[in-house]
């Protein structure tokens, strides 16, 4: 060949590298069409998803006071007071923190030491059937007295609990308006009555944490209305597109569906373990311990007479749900990271690419399968998953701690 | 040059790959299988901080804290006390070394470096090492079923820091840059694409494909429509079922009546056992559900039932009454 031709040969071939580099890219990045018109099947998975059709609170026959106002008062108080601690120094709002919809920011809780997992929302909480990440509680409140007992968490015991609330006058007086007049607490079993109503009012405070309407509420509205202006006004073309891969392409409401974005239940969705520790069991463990605990629907502390706990009683356990954990709501995604159940991903962004990728799993079998979407798709998701920031539904009161709290603390 | 280039590439692909494979623990088929004599596990070894989901199956690239896995393939594994240790390689027989020569060791307490004593963990075996250096190390795992006086073990030499792999896929795609260039710069691509042009004129490829195609679309439409009532694989019992939730919705916990007639009699006294899932998302039902009530009538209970995606569920029921035994599959499309 002669050196003419092959210094064009060679212009020829990084052109061509050059393009090719350049096409790759762009596909990735930029996406021009615009989101189609809605069929009558999505409008009807956006119904789903939509906070008018949240359903009332489901009723808790295990806990007799869930709704009684004066329970919610004791327990709003309650989930405030670090004197409800070993230290007198951690309360619940401690990593619940109401101005982060309730979460810490952090990986894991950091109380007296540092919780096993990261610390979820409460908001909506009262529609789960089960609580904390692997379910290892069945109702709000019994969950309520797990974190009071553990040594990282609140750090106490229920006789030393059981005796401040018999010890307080203010908190006396109520707990004796609910539920009439406080036992003499001969023994274990005295003390654990007791206890579990300390948790039934806190569970009775909880219940009234529920999401508001957000901006995609607003638009999921104006299609049901079939008012195409006001959908163009609420929604960017971005996060349309993104709500149309959420629930088409992306299949993330397989999981994430209802008007609280999640079916309650328990997933195995690969995500790495946290440094320093082996891959998280998930719900195989937890249906152990909610089976052993004696709080339980069953037990004897409920008061569902009846015993109608037909979740417990017909609750499965297998392989499969080797490092499955309970699927978060994604309502309220605003200050709540880092994200999953030790906090290992940082960012929405990441826990998007994670799901793109959906990699094997450490332990088990990961139930997600790869979405081969693109880098700018899966920032039309992220921009989607922002519009349901919104402010609680609940009354600014309970969001706040009492003053009469803060007073106390002041003295001691 | 580069055919010789091309033949070393070849060899060392070669050589890199038959060196897997020693002692207790094997790759069979894509899976590193560990054999505590005839309990088998699914062995493997993450190193999460570094290289994330990347699973290895005994020689470990780095020395950094290691995640080990066995997941059991024989169900007697999760009832067995399995202790796990890992010794620096002081035998001298490195790939070679076998548990006659790990017994033979003095002082084993002195070349451990991680042990874990002997613990049932009913679902899945995981331990954690930080590796301080790099080096040649036994691993050791011991079981015991029942706790009977016999005890299995597996002993597998691997590696730490090993460097057989690090580099590959790297070294690897330099030479096929190399050869691409290669072959642009000679002109043979050239030559090539003028070749494939007089071949393209010639092809039918595409309506070859539709006519594969569609049989399959029209299978998928045919099999839709049911009626309010299923029969048994074998025909022995037909089905039908009211629900406690009407329409069926996802997420709430509900039961059903099932109607079980056989011969156009209802079917009293029969054992009946349900199982369900989704096919396409390899996953089961949320619940355990099972009978609760035989309501008498050919009518029975179904308590504990719950669906919690949208999408294409099957509900396995097997009958047996009277000595026959037959089970209805029930789809639904939520």
């Amino acid at each position: 060949m002669s050196p003419a031709s092959g210094k064009r040969g060679v212009a020829v071939y990084w052109l061509t590298a050059a393009a090719i580099i350049l096409a790759v890219t762009a596909w990735t990045y930029f996406r021009a069409v615009e989101p189609e018109p809605w069929t009558d099947a999505e409008v009807e998975v956006l119904r789903s998803l939509w906070i008018g059709s949240l359903p009332s609170l489901p009723a808790d026959p295990t806990n007799a006071v869930a709704d009684d106002p004066l329970a919610a008062e004791l327990g709003y108080q309650l989930f405030f007071d670090p004197r409800l601690s070993g230290t007198g120094a951690i309360s619940c709002s401690t990593c619940h923190q109401p101005e982060r919809r309730f979460t810490d920011g952090l990986p894991k809780g950091q109380a007296i030491g540092t919780s096993k997992r990261n610390t979820r929302s409460i908001v909506g909480v009262a529609y789960s059937p089960w609580l904390y990440w692997d379910g290892r509680r069945d109702s709000l409140w019994s969950q309520a007295l797990s974190p009071l007992e553990d040594p990282a968490e609140h750090g106490g015991n229920r006789k030393q609990y059981v005796e401040f609330i018999a010890s307080e006058p203010s908190y006396s007086a109520m707990y004796e308006s609910i539920f009439g007049e406080f036992p003499e607490l001969a023994d274990s079993d005295a003390i654990n009555r007791v206890f579990a109503n300390i948790g039934r009012v806190i569970a009775a405070y909880e219940r009234l944490l529920l999401p508001g309407p957000s901006r995609f509420d607003v638009y999921v509205a104006a299609v049901i209305a079939g008012d195409s202006e006001l959908q163009a006004a609420t929604f960017s073309v971005d996060e349309a597109m993104g709500l149309q891969l959420f629930i088409d392409q992306a299949a993330c409401t397989q999981c994430h569906n209802g008007p609280l974005f999640t079916n309650h239940e328990f997933h195995n969705t690969a995500v790495l373990s946290f440094p320093g520790e082996v891959p998280d069991k998930g719900r195989v463990a937890g249906v152990r311990e909610v089976m052993a605990d004696p709080f339980n629907c069953l037990g004897t502390y409920s008061d569902d007479a009846s015993k109608n706990c037909a979740e417990l009683e017909f609750v499965r356990t297998g392989p499969e749900l080797i490092g499955a954990v309970r699927t978060p709501s994604l309502r309220n995604l605003e200050s709540t990271g880092p994200f999953m159940h030790k906090g290992q991903l940082k960012s929405l962004a990441e826990v998007l690419r994670h799901y793109n990728e959906a990699p094997r799993a450490m332990i088990g079998h990961n139930e997600a399968k790869p979405l081969g979407l693109r880098s700018r798709e899966l920032r039309q998701i992220e921009a989607f998953l922002n519009t349901l920031a919104a402010p609680l539904a609940t009354p600014p009161k309970w969001l706040a701690p009492p003053a009469i709290s803060v007073a106390t603390s002041g003295h001691e | 040059m580069l055919p010789a280039l091309r033949l070393v590439l070849i060899c060392l692909v070669l050589v890199g790959q038959g060196a897997q494979a020693h002692g207790g623990v094997v790759e069979e088929e894509d899976l590193c299988v560990i054999k505590v004599n005839y309990l088998r596990g699914h062995f493997k070894i993450y190193q999460p901080l570094v290289d994330g989901h990347q699973e290895y199956c005994e020689d470990l690239p780095n020395a950094t804290e290691s995640v080990f896995v066995m997941e059991y393939l024989h169900a007697a594994f999760s009832e067995a006390a399995v202790d796990f240790r890992i010794i620096r390689d002081v035998t001298g027989k490195g790939r070679f070394a076998r548990w006659e020569d790990v017994a033979a060791i003095e002082d084993l307490d002195k070349a451990t470096v991680f042990y874990r004593e002997a613990t049932v963990e009913p679902d899945v075996f995981t331990v954690i090492h930080d590796f301080a250096e790099e080096g040649d190390y036994i691993g050791i795992v011991t079981a015991n079923v029942d706790g009977d006086e016999k005890i299995y073990r597996a002993v597998f030499p691997f590696e730490v820091g090993f460097t057989g792999l690090g580099y590959w896929p790297f070294f690897v795609a330099l030479l096929l840059i190399i050869q691409v260039q290669y072959l642009i710069m000679s002109g043979r691509l050239a030559r090539w694409r003028q070749a494939r042009k007089v071949r393209k004129a010639n092809s039918g490829v595409v309506p070859l494909l539709l006519v594969l195609f569609f049989p399959t679309l029209w299978i998928q439409d045919a099999a839709g429509e049911h009626g309010n009532e299923w029969v048994s694989e074998r025909g022995v019992y037909h089905v039908s079922f009211d629900s406690s939730l009407e329409p069926i919705e996802i997420n709430k916990i509900h039961s059903w009546v099932l109607h079980i007639t056989a011969e156009g009699e209802p079917v009293n006294g029969a054992t009946i056992s349900v199982v369900g899932g989704m096919p396409a998302h390899d996953h089961g039902l949320p619940t355990k559900p099972r009978i609760t009530e035989e309501l008498g009538q050919g009518d029975y209970r179904l308590g504990g039932m719950r669906f919690h995606m949208n999408g294409d569920w099957e509900v396995s029921i097997e009958i047996a009454a009277n000595g026959k035994t037959d089970t209805v599959v029930i789809a639904l499309r939520l």
